[in-house]
């Protein structure tokens, strides 16, 4: 890591090749609860499974419009990679909501909103082909560059969170969060070089992060909140304040709020480049023990 | 009085705010995201998984030397979902090896599956998965399975020839019953090493060798089979099913009288993979047709002409080089789209055409 650098240079041993792994994960032994007697925690975290399913699948319908404004071969090539891990991520989140659902944890209320946020209002607009076109094309590579600074982030944090593993989270959600969280540290690059290719404005940067951020925290708040509410085991009386966040960040049980705002300012540098932060090293160690990734190998290895 | 009439703004404002969030209380709860509405059919979380079952190894058997049978039975009660002759189950490996194995039950018993592999070790070119069935797959264990699907469908006939080698019986076993069962006129050869190494001998013995239906021939007592023998007098319009090794398989492609019609099954390498023949896409938006050749796939083909055509992963598992088709039959290699989605489209990294043509929505 160094935040050393002047302007938005890629820190070049940070690049890895991206390739979509076919993870599953059998999530029948998994709890409700999966980090043991912290239901705030784990339901902020799995606040992850009611966006991303719908999310990722709009980063890749977004992407594959982008593929034709792309002029770069190797960009080209990451792109292409980004999208098939994105469609995976999207695809394994989706495959724990019938899991919430057979616990009496109907998350559908809340993804059917989020379908709608992703599918209609961040959708294909009717617009005049042309410019306005390219323009809300654009200003949507932006939104998706800003998010994953956010995804990077979160990747970074999953794989260092040791608390979770001392605590006894679940194995398998925790493979899950590893895995997914790995692949973004690699690929998080990808998304930021694609906006910088095809706009790269400071302004459109500053305005598309305001927008994501006040979405992601909008998102978030209502997402841990519902699933407090509405979870079986605590009777309708579970609450999400603010103050458990910041508790449970102190714990290390997710991220910390200090870490979450010191954040905001290296995205908004203008010599921010995603290179600068997270290990790739780290990020590809992590997927060569990964239970799930190397099934996915084996699985990817050979016909009959 | 100025000071009762702040006393009375205060309230009023206290009140409004509690009203008001007692208000967004109740909203939120009907509506986790209010004030965004909600997408009328929801996607996320109601895709049905694309036809993964987990099933419980309740038998295993070994029918023949270095052959297993599982007997595979649905872990919760239903129906399992139905297969035809000739159809063949992915079974997912505790490493995580995905493997192909030809379906030989019955298929009218919907509560269980039966497959049979024969031990292909590495030295004989073997790739691990049927190891893994003979070493770690015990009865009581758990599986997933995905399918049943169906490359090597049983056309109607009136007549039929069934040439098996070895576990290349599997497939036919069931055809063998439904041919008897619909009255069509039938021929098996059965060719294997020795009678010890060749399965289910007894009962394809049942089933024909007293009217002459059924030859079996092992090796080390008979030598090889003569194919000449296989065509005397068979009718017009003969369907052919042959399944076994490629050396068995060439001689029966060779042999072919003209007027049957050939259906083989191999045992792989990349049954899933590889192509079995060249078709045409014809691309209806731009009108351009393009050949895809037997050793190459749709993507391949199309890459130079649709030079932004999406796609990732390439091996059938990402989504995202989903396309659809307006006409034509697919041959559905993928892992990944639901019954639903296999109507009217295919990925064409991995999927093909069943037939000559293909016209895609492109």
């Amino acid at each position: 890591m160094s935040n050393t650098q002047q302007g938005p240079a890629p820190v070049a041993s940070e690049w890895t090749p991206l390739k979509a792994r076919n993870v599953s994960f059998d999530w029948a032994d998994t709890p409700l609860h999966w980090l043991p007697g912290q239901p705030f925690a784990t339901h902020t975290i799995n606040v992850l499974h009611l966006l991303l399913p719908a999310g990722e699948r709009w980063f890749v319908h977004v992407y594959k419009q982008a593929l034709p404004l792309i002029t770069d071969d190797r960009l080209r090539r990451d792109v292409v990679g980004f999208i098939g891990q994105e469609a995976m991520h999207s695809q394994a989140h989706d495959d724990v909501l019938p899991h919430l659902k057979a616990q009496g944890l109907d998350p559908t209320p809340y993804t059917a909103q989020v379908d709608w946020l992703f599918e209609k209002l961040l959708g294909d607009r009717t617009l005049p082909p042309g410019k306005p076109r390219k323009w809300w094309l654009i200003e949507r590579i932006a939104i998706i560059a800003a998010i994953e600074h956010y995804t990077a982030f979160l990747g970074d944090w999953i794989l260092n969170a040791d608390e979770l593993d001392r605590r006894g989270a679940d194995p398998t959600m925790l493979d899950l969060l590893r895995w997914h969280g790995a692949e973004e540290v690699e690929h998080r690059s990808v998304a930021f070089e694609l906006f910088q290719h095809v706009d790269g404005g400071y302004a459109r940067r500053a305005r598309t992060w305001a927008t994501a951020f006040t979405a992601l925290v909008f998102l978030w708040q209502r997402g841990s909140r519902f699933f407090m509410e509405n979870d079986p085991s605590l009777g309708g009386t579970g609450r999400a304040r603010v103050s458990d966040f910041v508790r449970d960040g102190r714990r290390g049980l997710l991220p910390s709020t200090g870490a979450m705002v010191k954040s905001i300012p290296r995205y908004l540098s203008r010599s921010y480049h995603p290179s600068q932060e997270g290990s790739t090293a780290q990020a590809v160690a992590y997927l060569a023990s990964s239970p799930a990734a190397l099934a996915a190998e084996a699985r990817t290895s050979g016909g009959s | 009085m100025p000071r009762v009439r702040t006393y009375l703004i205060a309230a009023g404002a206290a009140s409004l705010a509690v009203v008001a969030r007692r208000a967004l209380r109740g909203r939120v709860q009907e509506s986790p995201l209010w004030p965004m509405p909600a997408l009328e059919e929801p996607i996320s979380g109601q895709r049905r998984s694309s036809g993964t079952t987990r099933v419980l190894v309740s038998g295993r058997s070994e029918p023949a030397e270095g052959v297993v049978q599982l007997h595979l039975e649905a872990m919760d009660a239903g129906d399992l979902p139905p297969w035809e002759p000739g159809a063949h189950l992915d079974l997912v490996l505790p490493s995580g090896l995905v493997r192909q194995y030809s379906l030989c039950g019955d298929p009218a018993d919907r509560a269980s599956y039966t497959v049979a592999t024969r031990l292909i070790t590495e030295e004989t070119g073997g790739r691990g998965g049927s190891l893994e069935v003979h070493e770690q797959i015990h009865e009581g264990s758990e599986l997933e399975v995905r399918g049943p699907r169906n490359r090597f469908a049983l056309v109607e006939s009136a007549s039929y020839v069934f040439v098996a080698g070895g576990i290349g019986i599997t497939p036919l076993l069931p055809m063998l019953r439904a041919a008897e069962a619909a009255g069509a006129e039938w021929r098996l050869l059965y060719g294997g090493r020795s009678r010890a190494t060749m399965p289910f001998l007894e009962e394809v013995e049942k089933l024909g060798v007293s009217s002459e239906r059924v030859r079996i021939v092992a090796e080390d007592e008979d030598g090889l089979p003569d194919l000449g023998a296989l065509w005397a007098d068979v009718p017009q319009g003969t369907a052919v099913y042959a399944c076994g090794p490629e050396g068995l398989l060439g001689a029966v492609e060779g042999s072919l009288p003209e007027h049957c019609s050939l259906h083989v099954e191999r045992f792989a390498p990349g049954a899933n993979a590889g192509g079995s023949g060249a078709f045409e896409v014809e691309l209806r938006r731009s009108g351009e047709v393009v050949r895809v050749a037997a050793d190459q796939s749709v993507l391949a083909a199309l890459k130079p002409v649709v030079p932004n055509v999406s796609y990732s992963c390439e091996q059938g598992f990402c989504g995202t080089c989903q396309q659809r088709v307006i006409e034509g039959e697919i041959d559905h290699r993928d892992e990944l789209l639901t019954d639903s989605e296999r109507d009217d489209s295919l990925l064409i990294c991995v999927s093909r055409a069943a037939g000559e043509r293909l016209v895609l929505d492109l």
